[in-house]
């Protein structure tokens, strides 16, 4: 089939790889609201593809078998399907696309939209040209990306819902996901409207969930208690089950906190409800944490004081630093005339490209390099490698034995027994 | 000699013999332009006086008073940082608090205006921290709400630009808040609402021993340190910030000095908003809209400085109220902001012009002959013509007014919040119209019941601008400052000291014991039975 992919988003870019990779011949318009765009970055230069692991190696090969073409402007007649993956603020950009779909003249053409713009946006989208262009079909199928593992997501889907609202149009919808279904586990059909409300619904739920874990632990630290043993306790029952019950240091990258403000502005305005607004407004808070635990350990004086942090990306897995709490606590530590030392195995490029030569970050490719002589040592990404470290050599390095972890990692028993100090989130 | 015993104080004296006689409504009659005869505008402002009861005479007169009290030479002292405050032998260089960098003033060989932005360096820095929210309290918290503790200047300053301005800041918002009170009440109905992690205070005090600001703070650190379970020096160190002319008071007191904003000696206390007594003002607005305030005032000194007295702002409202307290014998001044956001420029008024002009010593140390400062008091105008407008429309006692007002506003809002701007113009029209000319203003008056009637000649000035702004503000408050001086130097009095004010600090201090029992014989009967009702009621035995 023939395939034009809008958009600059990473749920664009793995789209285009995953439906060229099957056999489609995909034509790609890098598209965002104000940018028109006379020249084509190099791939090396577009953070969302750098950031996901083996996604510039697919890119690269479906643009050499030919069945992946990057444009600067779209050829809009003889092509089968149209799929939007536009930023949640790119409706207008969305309607225009549609309304020049339309002014062509398009027969038995399939608009899948991905964006999530609001409740019942691609239901609107359609009523732009129905009338004019009735054989033309909507469909919305909601991205599931996992950042860090959005190719495997994609390509062996586990669920996929499609909102349509004609049997047409979720026949055809279906027909252009069958490649991707070797694993399928749950296939749902709704109306459009349906399937965006589910899309906003779960990843509002998720938010939530994780915010009162947070909660939670934040209390747990004011009682004295564990908050891992309460988390076993809760998991076990299987009407909470495990899953997004793990307190931290705040949840960042591009899309969840993307959705989740599009979908908190929505409660807001048709709900009056700040239920999710408070969940990120606490997140933002949350993002501080390890700043605050070292205030407090240091009684408020942080002068003079030198600081490792082990994990700057949002989340292990990906190099992306979007939203990610390192960036709240590097700032904060600066601030403070603190000196601080960054070590991470994927984002550091990044790290430094967003605080150059500013004065007191240095950069470390070294995590044991990077703890010399530091008063304390901040935790805040999941890394396999920060596992189990060589705890002998990492306190002969440090000035100050301290250990904060921010994704709760470490034993704190073991910590303890190589003379570290050691706080946790909730322990 | 007297200023009443000099020539231009007597020809206007005498002029005032038919002045008086003459109504509002008749001078309109006979000249139909009035309002461009005496009307005088800047870029700025629009200052109408056609509803003041004078001539041309009457305006050429007062320019030969100010000219005989040597205006010029006292206007050049003032901003040049002479001894203008004979009690306390120094300057009064509120002036060079909003010089810009570029225009240095030596004082002693010092340059005044080098360390007013060396200040206002310091204080930039600290409002960044707080706007970034890189001010952390005790427990790493970003400060949200800052509470500025201070009385008189310290306080209705900042508070009055604090509620008239928003500026367009991009930084992030602070809660600010203001305590005055020595009795507690509003810090502790304030405490109650706030997290103590994330609350910072300003302690802005002069002297640092005003005894009601002192208070509060002692009262705002028990409940920083009880809340926190910190040591004090730690509060004292994220949670306090001291405005002061008195660092070493401010350290012992716990402040360390890189929280301390300083600022000098020659600023009064009623002067004191365009120092880094502003600090709220700042925080609130953001400090590019501090900065144009400061521009404001600044242009409107040099509007002071060099415009020739009869198209100088200043100059004319000063000689109005002269003209009006001591040739036509009214006593009170009513200040009538037809906005909202000034509702606090009244109270503020109170104190610069009352505890300005409010003296009855001259120069040469000898009582005056004649009335100075008059009963000033204001409201919001519109609320105050639901309230004591029937007192200017029909009471016995002559008034003279000022309506101020903008003459746009909402330029992004919608229509009905212009509507109700439009509504509060009209208003404001009206009543200075009905109190100038009084029933003139009807057609058929002869029929109209006595208790219907409207005497008028009322006399007012109108004070328009644009938009409030920053800018703006800066400039009306300047405008007012630089009139009370120069009625202080017709008057040969001194506006920049207040010994009125320290005796009944020190009779409270004196007093004090008798509230812990011992009630001293001697005091005279009425504080005596006031006190010992008071110990009744308290269950304390007099000792005595």
């Amino acid at each position: 089939m023939k395939i034009n992919v809008y958009g600059s988003t990473l749920a664009a870019w793995v789209a285009a790889a995953c439906l060229a990779k099957v056999g489609n011949d995909v034509c790609l318009q890098e598209c965002r609201a104000g940018k028109k765009k006379e020249k084509l970055e190099s791939l090396g230069d577009i953070s969302v593809i750098k950031d996901e692991p083996g996604l510039r190696d697919q890119i690269n090969l479906q643009i050499e078998s030919g069945r992946l073409n990057r444009v600067t402007r779209t050829e809009l007649t003889d092509v089968n399907v149209h799929w939007l993956a536009l930023e949640p603020n790119d409706q207008l950009l969305a309607e225009k696309i549609i309304d020049a779909i339309a002014i062509k003249g398009a027969e038995k053409t399939l608009i899948i939209n991905q964006g999530n713009f609001e409740v019942g946006a691609t239901a609107t989208l359609n009523a732009r040209v129905s009338e004019q262009c009735p054989d033309v079909l909507f469909a919305y199928i909601p991205d599931n990306l996992e950042q860090g593992n959005a190719l495997n997501g994609f390509l062996k889907s586990k669920r996929i819902t499609i909102g349509g609202d004609t049997n047409k149009a979720v026949m055809l919808a279906k027909g252009l996901l069958r490649p991707f279904c070797q694993n399928i586990e749950h296939m749902q059909i709704m109306s459009s409207k349906e399937a965006e409300f589910t899309k906003f619904a779960t990843t509002g739920m998720l938010a939530i969930r994780l915010g009162y874990i947070n909660e939670l632990a934040n209390l747990a630290d004011q009682l004295d208690v564990d908050i891992d043993v309460i988390r076993e306790g809760m998991g076990v029952d299987p009407r909470i089950g495990r899953h997004y019950l793990s307190p931290g240091c705040g949840f960042g990258g591009q899309n969840f906190h993307a959705y989740i403000s599009k979908f908190s502005d929505i409660f807001e305005e048709k709900g009056k409800s700040s239920l999710l607004k408070t969940v990120l407004d606490e997140n933002e808070v949350q993002k501080e944490l390890l700043f605050r635990k070292l205030w407090q350990h240091y009684e408020s004086d942080l002068i003079d004081k030198k600081v490792v942090i082990w994990g700057a990306s949002f989340k292990s897995g990906t190099a992306s630093i979007d939203n990610a709490p390192s960036l709240r606590v590097i700032d904060a530590l600066l601030s403070q005339g603190v000196v601080v030392n960054v070590y991470d195995p994927e984002a550091l490029e990044n790290i430094q490209a967003r605080y150059g030569t500013e004065i007191g970050v240095y950069y470390h490719t070294d995590m044991y390099q990077a703890a010399k002589e530091c008063d304390a040592l901040l935790l805040m990404t999941e890394w396999p490698e920060f596992l189990s470290p060589d705890y002998k050599k990492l306190h002969d390095l440090m000035n100050q034995p301290l250990i904060i972890d921010g994704r709760n990692i470490f034993d704190k028993k073991i910590l303890a027994a190589e003379g570290f100090k050691y706080i946790g989130v909730g322990r | 000699m007297s200023v009443d015993k000099t020539p231009a104080w007597q020809a206007l004296a005498k002029h005032a013999e038919t002045q008086k006689k003459e109504h509002l409504a008749e001078l309109f009659r006979q000249d139909p332009n009035r309002f461009e005869n005496y009307s005088y505008q800047t870029d700025t402002f629009l200052l109408d006086l056609s509803k003041q009861r004078i001539t041309s005479e009457t305006l050429e007169l007062l320019g030969d008073l100010a000219e005989q009290q040597q205006l010029g030479k006292w206007i050049d002292k003032l901003v040049n940082g002479a001894t203008v405050n004979h009690s306390e032998q120094r300057a009064a260089l509120h002036t060079a608090l909003r010089q810009p960098l570029d225009k240095p003033l030596l004082v002693d060989g010092q340059d005044v205006v080098f360390d007013v932005h060396s200040s206002l360096l310091k204080m930039e820095l600290l409002v960044a921290q707080i706007h970034n929210a890189q001010w952390r309290g005790y427990s790493g918290k970003p400060i949200t709400d800052v509470v500025n503790i201070g009385v008189g200047g310290s306080n209705l300053g900042p508070l009055m630009a604090c509620e008239a301005l928003s500026g367009d800041t991009h930084a992030r918002e602070i809660s600010v808040h203001f305590v005055s009170s020595m009795d507690g009440s509003e810090l502790s109905t304030l405490l109650g609402g706030l997290d103590a992690a994330s609350t910072l205070f300003i302690i802005a005090s002069k002297s640092f021993s005003t005894i009601d600001t002192l208070a509060n703070a002692k009262t705002a650190r028990e409940w920083l340190v009880t809340a926190s379970k910190k040591p004090v020096e730690l509060i004292n160190q994220h949670h306090f910030i001291a405005v002061t002319a008195s660092p070493e008071k401010a350290m012992k007191w716990g402040v360390p000095d890189r929280n301390q904003l300083l600022f000098w000696d020659w600023v009064g206390g009623r002067y004191s908003l365009w120092s880094t007594i502003g600090l709220p003002i700042a925080l609130k607005i953001g400090m590019a809209g501090f900065q144009a305030m400061l521009k404001g005032a600044h242009d409107m000194d040099v509007h002071f400085r060099e415009s020739p007295f009869k198209e100088n702002l200043p100059v004319l409202l000063a000689l109005m109220g002269v003209w009006n307290i001591n040739f036509l014998n009214i006593h009170a001044h009513a200040v009538l902001p037809y906005d909202g956001r000034l509702a606090t420029l009244p109270g503020y008024l109170e104190q610069l012009e009352m505890e300005s002009n409010g003296k009855n010593v001259n120069h040469a140390g000898e009582r005056v002959a004649y009335n100075t400062c008059p009963i000033l008091w204001g409201e919001i105008g519109s609320n105050a013509q639901h309230a004591f407008y029937q007192l200017l429309h029909q009471g016995t006692e002559p008034v003279m007014s000022d309506f101020i007002a903008s003459s746009q506003r909402y330029q992004k809002q919608g229509d009905e919040l212009k509507e109700q701007h439009k509504l509060s113009l009209v208003n404001c029209l009206a009543q200075s119209r009905l109190l100038a000319l009084g029933d003139a203003v009807q057609d058929d008056d002869e029929n109209t019941p006595y208790f219907k009637r409207y005497f008028g000649n009322q006399p007012s000035t109108t004070i328009l601008f644009d938009e409030l702004t920053p800018e703006v503000f800066g400039g009306l408050i300047a405008l007012y400052e630089h009139k009370v001086y120069v009625q202080s130097v017709i008057w040969e009095i001194n506006p920049f000291d207040q010994w009125g004010v320290e005796l009944g600090k020190q009779m409270a201090t004196s007093l004090l014991p008798g509230f812990e029992g011992t009630v001293d014989e001697t005091v005279d009967a009425s504080t005596k039975g006031l006190l010992k009702y008071i110990l009744r009621k308290q269950g304390i035995r007099d000792e005595n």
